[in-house]
C-alpha cells in the first residue's frame, strides 16, 4: 500500500523536475538576432567520423561568413547534434532544435532513415531541411517535399548510372560479373548500371548477379565463383565501407584483381580507404566513384579547407564536410536574395540557385530539389602525394549521370 | 525468491488518500502544456508512450516471470500495422489504430504458443529469435513496409501535429491503457499470474494450467505493445525497422529494470529515468554509451530492485525504525 | 571455423556459469583490436601477427577475469535478466572504449607470413590463410575436448557443470572455476577475434553481428554443448551457403529460421541434453 503511495510522490518529483528544466530560460536574444541552423548528424558510435568532419565543415563556412560579415547583418550560429544513427534520435533532436532553439534551418545527416524522417518533419513544420550525406533516390524523388534539399549526389551517379558512364569511357568491359548486397540500395544500383551501361556499351553482357546478406564480410565463397566465373570484370553493387574493405582484402588474396577489371563505386571514398597503406590490399587499379577527391581539385580554397579540415579533426576531409561547407554557403545566397528567413521565400530563392564552389559551379535543380553536385570518377592507385590509394587520372561527371526529370516523374507517377 | 518479490501491489482505492495521490498525479500531467516548452513536451509524450511500452512488457517480466527479450518485434507489428494501413491502404485513424492491438494479439498469439512451450533460457532465446525475424520480414519486404527507409509519410491529421493535441490525446490513451493493466494484474487472473511466477510446480498442481496462463499474459502483453507502437506511429508520423530491433527490446527491458519489475510504477519511474539519462549524458558527451552502460551496470550491483523499489525499501526501513 | 571459436567460448561460459554472456561480440572486437594494436606497435618486427595472436587473447581474457571477478560474481544467485542486462551494459562500456582508444573507421591487418598467396585446388584457387583458418577450427576442438576431458581444470569444470554445491562440498574451489572458465571463453572470443582481421577487417560494430550469429549457433548445437557449437557453427555455414542460392531474399533470417525448427523440434539443441 504504501509503495504506490511512494511511488506517486516519486511520479510528481520527477513530472516537477522536468517541469523546472522545461521552464529554463531559453537564449536571450541580441539586437540583430543569428540565423540559426540545427546540424542534426552522426556524432557517436561506429561511423560518426562522417558526422564529425561534416560538422567540421560547416563549421569553417559558418566562421568565414560570419567574419566576412554574416547574412544581411546577421551573423550564422551552429547547433549540432548527435542523432545516433537513429531515425527516433533524429526526429526528436530535430523536434527539439525547431520548438525549442527555434532554429531556420535544418540539415545534416548520413543515414537516408533519419534524413527521410527528417525530411517528414520538415514537411509538418515548414522548415527547410538541406542533406548532406544520405544517398537514397527516394528522398527526393518519391517522398519528395518542397522543404527538403539535397547538396549532395545521391545513389544513382554514386553507385549506378555514374560507374556506368564512367566504364564506358574507360574500360568498356565486356563480361560483367556483378557480386551485391542484398537490399534495395544493391538491387537499385545493378539495375541502374545495367540500363546505362548496356545501352552504351551493346554488346557487353552481365553474365551473372550474385547476393550477399546486407552486413555480411564474408565474400570468399562468392569470390571463388567469380574468379572462375570467365568475366572480364566485376562491378560491386552497393557495398560499401567495412563490407567493401573486407571484400578487397579476400579478392585480393584470391587475386581478383589481377585477373579483371574492376568497378568500384565507394573506393574513392577516403574515409573507408584512409588508413590503408602502401602494401596493404586495396582494389588495385579498379574504376571507381568518389565524392570529393580533394587531392584533384585545384585551388588555394580547396587546399586551405583540407588543412582546416586536417587541423580540427585530424582526419581527412569528408565529401561530407565539403558539402556542408556549400550547404552553410547556400543558406547565405538564398536568405540573401530572398531577403528573408522566411521559408517560403526561401525556398524559392533555393530553387533558382547557383553557386560558384571551390569545386565548380553547382545548380539546384528546381524539380526534385537535387544539387547538381558533380561525381569524379578515377583508376584506383597509389601515387607519391598520399599515403592511402586514390582515384588518379580523375574525370567529372555532372547532371547527366542523375535521373532525368522525365525519369523522376515516372517514378513519381506510380 | 527474494523478499522484494513477495511484495503484493495494493488494489487501487483501498486508501483514500492514495485516491488523492492518483488524482493529484492527474492534475499534474494535465497542467504540464501549462509550464512545459513544446520540446519538453514532446519528450514527455513520447515518455507516455514508452511507459506504455514498458509497462506492457512488465506483464510478463514483472507479473508472470517470463523473461521475453522480443518485446519490440511485437510494438513493431503495432506500429506497421497503423502506418501500413494508413499509408498504403488510405484507412483512416480510428480503424487503423484499432487494427494494431489486433494485429499484435494475433502475431503475439502465434510466437506465445511457440514460447511458453520451453522455459527461461530458451523462451528467451525464443522471443529473441521471433522478433528477429519480425524485423527480416519488415527489413526485406519493401513494397509493404518501405524497407531500411521505413513509412515516413504516413498520413495522420495535422491535428495530432499541433503537440498540445497530441499529448492529450496520448495522455488519454495511456491512462486508459495503465488503468486497464492495473485492473488485469490485479484481477484474480493477474493473482494467478504472480502466483505462477513464484512458483509453477505449485501452481500446476493445483489444476491450473500454467501454459494456458503464461500464454494469455503473452497475448496481452502483446496486445498493450501494439497500441504503444501504433500510438508513436501516430506521434511520430513515421514507423522504422528499428523499432524491431533487438536494441529496442534492451532500452525496453533496461527501462522495466531501472524502475524496478515488481511495482507497477516501475516501469513508469524507469522511462523518466532512462529518457532523462540518456537526454543528459548525451548533450554532455559523444561518449554517452560508456556512462551510460556504467549507470546500468552500478543500477545492477548496487539496486537491483530499481528506483521504485529501492526508495520504497528504504521508506519502509525508515518507517519501521520509527514506530 | 572463426565463428566456432566464439561459440565455444559461449556454450562453455553458458555451460557452467549459467549465464547468457551477451558481450562475447564484444570481447571478440576487443580481441580483433588488441591484435591490432600488437601488429601496429611491432609493425617490421618479423611475425609480429603471430605475437599478436599470442598476446590479444591473454589480454581479453584478463578482462574476462575482471569482469567475472567484479561484475559477475556479485549476482550469481539473481535472476537471469540482472545478467543480461549487465552483459549488455558491458556491450555498450567495451564498444565505446574501444571507440575511445582506436577511434573510428577502419583498420587493417596483413595477411601475415608464411599463409600469403593461395594455392589451386578442384581448379579454384583458395588463400593459403584461409584453410589455415579452416584447419584452426577442428584443432582448437581437439583441444578443447582434451583439456575438459582430460585435465585437472576440465574435471573441476565438468563437477561444477555437473553439480555445483556437490563439487563446492568436494572441495572444487567453485568461484576459482568459475573465473578460470569465464578467461578460457573469453581467451577464445579474442582468439577468434586475432585470427579473423587479416581476412577482414578490425571495425566498431562487429561486436553485435558476431553475437547474434553465435546465439544461432550454441542454440543449434545445444547449449553448453562443445561438440555442439563446433556442429552448429558447421551447420549455419552451410545453410547460408547453400540457403544464398535457393532463397536469396530470405538469407539473413535463415539462421533465426533454422534455430526456431531446432528450438520446436529439439529444444535443447542437435548436441545438447534434456533440461
Amino acid at each position: 500500500m504504501t509503495n504506490t503511495l511512494k511511488a506517486f510522490g516519486i511520479m510528481l518529483a520527477t513530472a516537477a523536475l522536468v517541469a523546472v528544466m522545461g521552464l529554463a530560460p531559453t537564449t536571450v536574444l541580441a539586437e540583430k538576432p543569428p540565423i540559426k541552423i540545427g546540424f542534426i548528424h552522426t556524432m557517436s558510435g561506429p561511423i560518426s567520423m562522417y558526422g564529425i568532419t561534416s560538422a567540421a565543415g560547416a563549421k569553417i563556412a559558418v566562421e568565414e561568413i560570419n567574419a566576412a560579415g554574416g547574412v544581411m547583418g546577421r551573423k550564422l550560429q551552429l547547433i549540432v547534434r548527435d542523432d545516433k544513427i537513429s531515425p527516433e534520435a533524429g526526429l526528436r533532436e530535430a523536434k527539439d532544435l525547431v520548438l525549442k532553439e527555434k532554429v531556420d534551418f535544418l540539415a545534416g545527416t548520413i543515414s537516408s532513415g533519419v534524413a527521410l524522417a527528417i525530411s517528414g518533419y520538415a514537411r509538418r513544420a515548414k522548415k527547410i531541411y538541406m542533406i548532406n550525406i544520405a544517398q537514397s533516390t527516394r528522398i527526393t524523388e518519391e517522398k519528395f517535399n518542397k522543404y527538403t534539399f539535397r547538396f549532395t549526389t545521391n545513389a544513382t551517379p554514386y553507385f549506378g548510372k555514374g560507374p556506368a558512364l564512367a566504364l564506358a569511357k574507360t574500360y568498356k568491359a565486356k563480361k560483367i560479373i556483378s557480386l551485391g548486397y542484398d537490399y534495395e540500395m544493391g538491387k537499385n544500383s545493378l539495375k541502374e548500371f545495367k540500363a546505362t551501361y548496356l545501352k552504351m556499351v551493346p554488346d557487353a553482357k552481365i553474365i551473372d548477379e550474385l547476393w550477399v546478406p546486407l552486413g555480411s564480410t564474408d565474400f570468399t565463397a562468392h569470390i571463388a565463383k567469380m574468379a572462375n566465373s570467365g568475366a572480364d570484370c566485376f562491378y560491386l553493387a552497393g557495398i560499401y565501407g567495412g563490407g567493401e574493405l573486407a571484400f578487397t582484402k579476400q579478392a585480393w588474396s584470391f587475386g581478383l584483381y589481377d585477373k579483371m577489371k574492376a568497378v568500384q563505386p565507394c573506393a574513392g571514398d577516403v574515409e573507408t580507404w584512409g588508413k590503408v597503406k602502401q602494401g596493404d590490399p586495396y582494389p588495385k587499379n579498379a574504376l571507381a566513384t568518389c565524392r570529393y577527391p580533394f587531392w584533384a581539385i585545384k585551388g588555394d580554397q580547396n587546399a586551405n579547407f583540407v588543412k582546416q579540415i586536417r587541423e580540427m579533426t585530424g582526419l581527412w576531409p569528408s565529401y561530407g564536410s565539403m558539402d556542408a561547407y556549400v550547404i552553410m554557403y547556400a543558406i547565405k545566397d538564398a536568405v540573401t536574395k530572398a531577403g528573408t528567413t522566411e521559408t517560403q521565400k526561401v525556398i524559392k530563392a533555393l530553387e533558382t540557385l547557383k553557386m560558384d564552389t571551390f569545386v565548380g559551379p553547382v545548380e539546384m535543380r528546381a524539380y526534385d530539389h537535387q544539387a547538381m553536385m558533380p561525381t569524379w570518377y578515377g583508376i584506383m592507385r597509389f601515387t607519391p602525394d598520399l599515403p592511402f590509394p586514390h582515384i588518379t587520372d580523375v574525370g567529372k561527371l555532372g547532371a547527366e549521370s542523375y535521373h532525368t526529370v522525365e525519369q523522376i516523374k515516372k517514378v513519381r507517377g506510380k | 525468491m527474494t523478499a522484494v518479490s513477495m511484495n503484493r501491489i495494493s488494489l487501487l482505492g483501498t486508501s483514500p488518500r492514495n485516491a488523492v495521490m492518483l488524482a493529484g498525479a492527474m492534475i499534474v500531467m494535465v497542467a504540464l502544456p501549462y509550464f512545459l516548452g513544446q520540446s519538453w513536451l514532446s519528450i514527455t509524450t513520447e515518455m507516455l508512450i514508452l511507459a506504455l511500452a514498458a509497462s506492457a512488457l512488465n506483464i510478463m517480466l514483472g507479473y508472470t516471470g517470463l523473461v521475453s527479450f522480443g518485446p519490440a518485434g511485437l510494438y513493431a507489428v503495432g506500429a506497421y500495422t497503423t502506418g501500413v494501413l494508413m499509408e498504403k491502404l488510405g484507412w483512416g485513424m480510428l480503424p487503423a489504430t484499432l487494427a494494431a492491438p489486433v494485429m499484435a494479439g494475433l502475431v503475439g498469439a502465434l510466437v506465445g504458443w511457440f514460447c511458453v512451450r520451453r522455459s527461461a533460457v530458451y523462451f528467451a532465446l525464443l522471443t529473441l529469435a521471433f522478433s528477429q525475424v519480425i524485423w527480416t520480414v519488415v527489413f526485406q519486404w519493401y513494397s509493404v513496409t518501405g524497407g531500411d527507409d521505413g513509412l515516413v509519410s504516413v498520413p495522420i491529421p495535422d491535428f495530432f501535429f499541433e503537440i498540445t493535441n497530441c499529448y492529450y490525446f496520448m495522455l488519454a490513451v495511456v491512462s486508459v491503457c495503465l488503468f486497464v493493466i492495473w485492473k488485469i494484474v490485479n484481477s484474480p487472473f493477474g493473482m494467478t499470474l504472480q502466483a505462477i511466477r513464484e512458483n509453477p510446480n505449485r501452481v500446476e498442481f493445483i489444476g491450473v494450467n500454467v501454459k494456458h496462463y503464461q500464454l494469455a499474459s503473452f497475448i496481452i502483453s502483446s496486445m498493450f505493445l501494439g497500441i504503444a507502437g501504433s500510438m508513436f506511429c501516430v506521434f511520430s508520423g513515421s514507423v522504422f525497422p528499428d523499432y524491431a530491433y533487438w536494441a529496442k527490446s534492451a532500452d525496453m527491458l533496461v527501462i522495466c529494470l531501472l524502475g524496478g519489475i515488481y511495482n507497477f510504477f516501475g516501469p513508469l519511474v524507469g522511462t523518466v529515468v532512462y529518457t532523462m539519462l540518456t537526454k543528459i549524458i548525451s548533450e554532455y558527451t559523444m561518449h554517452w554509451h560508456l556512462i551510460l552502460g556504467g549507470i546500468i551496470v552500478v543500477i545492477i550491483l548496487a539496486m537491483r530492485k530499481g528506483v521504485v523499489g529501492t526508495l520504497s525499501a528504504y521508506w519502509a526501513d525508515r518507517k519501521s525504525a520509527a514506530a | 571455423m572463426v565463428w566456432f571459436l566464439i561459440a565455444a567460448g559461449l556454450s562453455i561460459i553458458f555451460g557452467t556459469l549459467k549465464v547468457l554472456n551477451l558481450a562475447h561480440g564484444s570481447l571478440y572486437m576487443l580481441g580483433s583490436f588488441c591484435c591490432y594494436q600488437v601488429t601496429v606497435s611491432l609493425a617490421g618486427v618479423p611475425g609480429n601477427f603471430w605475437l599478436a595472436v599470442l598476446v590479444a587473447p591473454l589480454v581479453v581474457a584478463l578482462v574476462g577475469g575482471i569482469i567475472e571477478i567484479f561484475l559477475l560474481r556479485p549476482i550469481y544467485k539473481a535472476e537471469m535478466i540482472y545478467q543480461y542486462i549487465l552483459t549488455f551494459a558491458l556491450v555498450l562500456i567495451i564498444a565505446e572504449a574501444c571507440k575511445m582508444i582506436w577511434g573510428t573507421g577502419y583498420h587493417s591487418v596483413a595477411v601475415p607470413w608464411p599463409f600469403k598467396g593461395s594455392v589451386g585446388m578442384f581448379g579454384l584457387s583458395f588463400p593459403i590463410y584461409n584453410l589455415f583458418l579452416i584447419a584452426m577450427g577442428p584443432v582448437v576442438f581437439i583441444g578443447l575436448r582434451t583439456l575438459i576431458n582430460k585435465t585437472d581444470l576440465g574435471r573441476n569444470i565438468r563437477a561444477v557443470t555437473e553439480n555445483r554445491e556437490m563439487a563446492n562440498a568436494l572441495g572444487t574451489n567453485v568461484p576459482r572455476v568459475y573465473t578460470g572458465v569465464f578467461m578460457l571463453g573469453a581467451w577464445l572470443a579474442g582468439l577468434a577475434g586475432s585470427l579473423w582481421p587479416p581476412v577482414s577487417v578490425v571495425m566498431l560494430g562487429s561486436d553485435m553481428a558476431v553475437v547474434i550469429d553465435c546465439f544461432i549457433i550454441v542454440v543449434i548445437g545445444g547449449l553448453g554443448s562443445l561438440a555442439g557449437a563446433f556442429v552448429g557453427a558447421l551447420i549455419l555455414g552451410l545453410t547460408t551457403a547453400f540457403g544464398l542460392y535457393l532463397i536469396p531474399k530470405l538469407a539473413v533470417a535463415f539462421g533465426f529460421i533454422l534455430m526456431i525448427i531446432i528450438l520446436i523440434i529439439r529444444p535443447y539443441g542437435l548436441m545438447g541434453e534434456p533440461e
